[in-house]
Parts: structure tokens; sequence; C-alpha cells
């Protein structure tokens, strides 16, 4: 249960050849709604993710980037076709899946220490694993922070810790929707610094929501760009830029402003289409 | 981080000692409004020539105090053995009340077929008068303190069914979706996080619980008991010394401010994270 027993050197596309271990096949979604109609809210969304692999959506507001990231979660079900993890259909919740939630979410009354600990005493679990949790704060630079609540904690400190809990059962996929999407530009950046360099450390397969371009590239692996309601997926771009990835040289790689370019357009040109 | 901790510590004796001035001046300003309302009362008691039976002076309530105070505990005409009586039953159906309030509220809020079954009548008995039960539960439970226990329990237990209810239906569904992501059983989706969100409803509730338990065992003493301040003011009554039931209604006055007191304090240390986890 080391946190650092797959340490690689950071390859770009580190997990192409890697296996398959997330697969959507043509899932559909329709909300109801207190009105009695119902929102389309995925339209027949097929994707593939490797195992290990960093995978970004990117999307127009309300387009079911976050509705995808719950049925994944096996938060909410789909009424037509297949989500499987490992070739097992996502049916609940599960223990090899953490969430990192928008905001982080944490229990006020609850000490950092505490929160993050939370995976580990609820759902049948009664570890003690104080080891663990030591070793994911000090990850993060909480280490002297586990005795503080969140309200004494900046934006971005309550997210580490937010990240800090979804890894507590040392998970294989980290689902995260628009973690960072609260924070002011800096610590945004810091953040995704930190996000990659944790990643690097852990091999996990993430697929992270966002809304900004910039940091979709800086992350992913591959790119979704998502349509507006309903949800489809417009196209696929990999991103073939060297990691360990600074945002510096990020800018000034050849590959940078294309893509920006194209996943721009795609995103405007959903919200000409749109009105 | 560092910075910020610094100047924390360099600005707060500074800060400590403006906002204990102004404590201090903001804690004056109600025994300003006492010493007026005093003034006024005894100024107008002389003015109007207003006979003691219909209202005494200030100096004469204070004598009447004095009288059921400075006696010993164990004096029969004193006020601590029925004082004693009155609190000790109103806190007996003070904890009975909250833990019917908060078992029923809690199953209310947990189970749609428990709330449909019993939320129309948990209204109707809400919007009653319950007071007006008091005389029907002394007959059930004789003269003693059983129907002061009752009555105080009966009426501790609405505000705490309500505001538990409430409370813990008051929950942010990213904080379920938290808990179902972990696979955690209902009991400890309500243990960790409901019961702890709803917990400024449930002392708002308690807050005004504890008042009306204080107030319930009053009544029920009204309708006819052998012990307790409601008799020391019927009996006060009884001889038309208003004085006396003045002095007693002020110690019943201090009696609800501790314990709203106590119930305030008890919440700012339990619910330490309201109304700053805002970020």
């Amino acid at each position: 249960m080391s946190l650092h027993e797959n340490i690689e050197a950071g390859s770009p596309g580190g997990a192409v050849n890697a296996r398959t271990l997330i697969a959507l096949e043509d899932v559909s979604k329709t909300y109801a709604t207190a009105s009695g109609g119902g929102v389309h809210a995925l339209d027949s969304v097929s994707l593939e993710i490797r195992d290990g692999e960093f995978v970004c959506v990117v999307g127009p507001s309300g387009c079911g980037k976050s509705t995808m990231l719950r049925l994944l979660a096996g938060l909410d079900s789909c009424e037509q076709g297949n989500l499987a993890m490992d070739g097992e259909p996502i049916l609940g919740p599960s223990p090899r899946v953490g969430v990192v939630f928008q905001a982080a979410n944490l229990l006020p009354w609850l000490n950092v220490r505490e929160n993050v600990r939370l995976p580990l005493r609820v759902g049948g679990r009664h570890m003690s694993a104080e080891d663990r949790v030591d070793a994911l704060l000090a990850m993060t630079g909480l280490g002297d922070f586990g005795q503080r609540y969140p309200y004494e904690l900046s934006g971005g400190m309550q997210q580490r810790a937010g990240i800090c809990r979804a890894l507590a059962r040392d998970p294989e996929v980290l689902l995260m929707d628009e973690p960072f999407g609260a924070l002011d530009a800096l610590t945004r950046e810091r953040m995704n610094l930190e996000l990659q360099r944790i990643w690097q450390a852990n091999r996990k397969t993430i697929l992270l929501i966002t809304h900004s371009i910039s940091e979709a590239i800086f992350l992913a692996d591959r790119v979704i760009v998502m349509s507006a309601r309903p949800g489809r997926i417009l196209k696929e771009l990999p991103v073939n830029i060297p990691r360990p990835r600074s945002f510096d040289e990020i800018i000034s790689h050849p590959d940078y402003k294309p893509l920006a370019r194209e996943i721009r357009t795609l995103l405007t040109g959903q919200e000409t289409a749109n009105g | 981080m560092v910075n910020v901790l610094v100047s924390t510590v360099a600005t707060s004796p500074a800060s400590t000692s403006t906002t204990s001035r102004r404590f201090n001046a903001q804690s004056l300003t109600p025994w300003i409004g006492l010493v007026i309302l005093l003034s006024l009362w005894t100024g107008s008691v002389h003015a109007f020539a207003i006979p003691s039976y219909i209202l005494p002076t200030p100096a004469a309530v204070l004598s009447a105090l004095w009288s059921g105070i400075a006696v010993s505990p164990t004096n029969a005409l004193g006020y601590y053995i029925p004082l004693w009586s009155t609190l000790s039953n109103a806190a007996i159906g003070f904890f009975i009340g909250v833990a019917l309030g908060l078992v029923l509220g809690s199953l209310m809020a947990e189970s749609r077929i428990v709330e449909r079954l019993l939320m129309p009548y948990a209204f109707a008995l809400q919007s009653l008068p319950k007071v007006a039960i008091a005389p029907l539960v002394v007959i059930w439970f004789g003269f003693g303190d059983g129907s002061k226990i009752a009555i105080a329990a009966l009426l501790a237990f609405f505000p705490v069914l309500i505001n538990s209810f409430t409370g813990l239906r008051a929950i942010e569904p990213e904080r379920i979706d938290l808990m179902r992501s972990l696979s955690a059983t209902r009991f400890e989706t309500y243990r960790i996080v409901k019961l702890p969100n709803a917990a400024p409803f449930i002392f708002a509730g308690l807050d005004m619980a504890v008042v009306y338990a204080l107030l319930g065992t009053i009544v029920a003493e009204f309708l006819g008991a052998q012990r307790g301040m409601g008799v020391v003011i019927t009996q006060a009554q009884a001889v038309s010394d208003v004085a006396g039931v003045f002095a007693a209604l002020a110690i019943l006055g201090v009696c609800g401010i501790v314990l709203h007191g106590l119930v305030r304090w008890l919440e700012r240390s339990v619910v330490h994270w309201a109304d700053r986890n805002k970020h």
C-alpha cells in the first residue's frame, strides 16, 4: 500500500499500450425534471480509458460532463448503454474508485485528519491506518494541518484534503469533478502542478472534468471535447507534450497553440450553434 | 501561510483589547435599561399613589425577594425547596421531551412512511395550545410530580421534533453523494453527516424546549400541586402579596436567562464550525 510503489519516469502518453480500464458504450441518460419533462443529458457516449491514463473532459456548462462522472462513480444509473470497469458492469459505488468533488466537499465538523480518514471507517471498513493518513497528508503538504478544521484552511488546501480523502482507499481510478474551479488562477496552477506530481507518483487512472482549456491541456494525456446538451463527444485530442510539464514550457511547446485553438473552436462553435 | 500566522499573532493583542472593551460597553447597555425601568416604576407608583396590592414598588419586591433568599436552604418559606422541585421536574421533563423529539424527528426524516404517518398529527398537535391540555394531563397523572414532568416533556417535545426533522432533511446532496460514493451504511450517513449537519437546527429547538419545559412545569403547578415556584406564586396571589408574586417571577426570569445561556454556551462549543465554513 506504499504511495510510491509505481514511480516511473513520466513519459508522454505513458499509458498508450496499457489495457482498457473503463469503457462507456453507447451511454445515454435522461433526467426526469420536476415539471414532468426530461433533460436529455447524455446522448450515446462511447469512450475508453486506459489503465494509468489521465483524461480531461471539457465542454460547455450543462453538457453532461458531471452526469458522465456520476455514472462512472456509480451514483446514478443510465437507461441505455453499458458502463464497465475491467470488463465488469458498474452497478454502484466501488472502493476502486475515488471521487474528488467540486469545492472539496469536506465535512466542516471533522478536522482535516478525520476527513481524510473517513473512507477508512465507513462502508464496513474499520481500519485505523494512521500511517496511511500521515503519508497522504505529507504528500500534499498538509502534514502540519491534520488537527485544523476545514474553515481554517484556504480553498487550495481544502481541495488538497479532498484529494487525500479520495486517495485514502488507494483506488485505481480518480474521478474529479471540476476540482479547482473555485480557486484563483495562481492557486489553480499550483494545484495542477501538484496533481501532475501525485499522478506521476501513484499512476492512478484519472478522469478530470474542467472548464479550463489550459488546465485540460496541461494535465491530460487525452482531452475529450463534449457538445452542449444533449452531451455528445465531439472530438478526442491526444496531448503529446512530454512530462513533467510546467506552465512556462507548455505554452511555448509547438503543439500547445494549435491544440488550444482547436478546442476553443469546437467549444465556441457549440455556443454559437446554441444561440 | 507563515506570513498569515505571524500577522495574526502580531495583531491579536490589540484586537482582543478592542473587542473586550466593546463587549463591556455592550453588556452594560441592558443594565442601563433596567435602571431606567426601575426609576420610572418607582416614580409612577409614588406619583399616582398606586396601592401596593396593585403594583408594589421595586423596593418592596426587592425586600420580598430578600426574605425568600436570605433563609436557610431547608426553610419551607424560602425559595430553595420550591425552586429545586420546579427545576428538577422541568429538567426531567426536558430530557424526556428532547429524547422523544429527537428519536421521532429522526425517524420521520429518515422514513417517508413514518413521515406520512406522523406528520399531520404532529402539526395538528403543534398548532393546538398545549397549555390547554394541561388539565387533562393532571387528571391522568395526578397532582404529584408526574403531571409536571409530563407537561414539561410535552412542551419540550415539539420544538425538538420539528427542528430535528427540518435539520436532518436540510442536507446538501453533495454530502449524501460523498457518503454514497464510500458505500456508507444508512446509520453511518445519519451519524457522521446528517446529525452534525442538523445540530444548529436541533440547538435552536433545545433553546425553545428548555424555556417551554420550565413553563410547562409552572403551569402544572398552578393547576394544583404541593410544591414548586408555581405554588409560591399562587399562594402569594391568594393573600394579595403582589410583591411576592413579582419576586417569584423575577427568580423564574433569572432561571430562564441562565438556562438559555447554558444552551447557547453548549451550542457554541459543540457547533464550532457554524458560520465559519464559508470560504
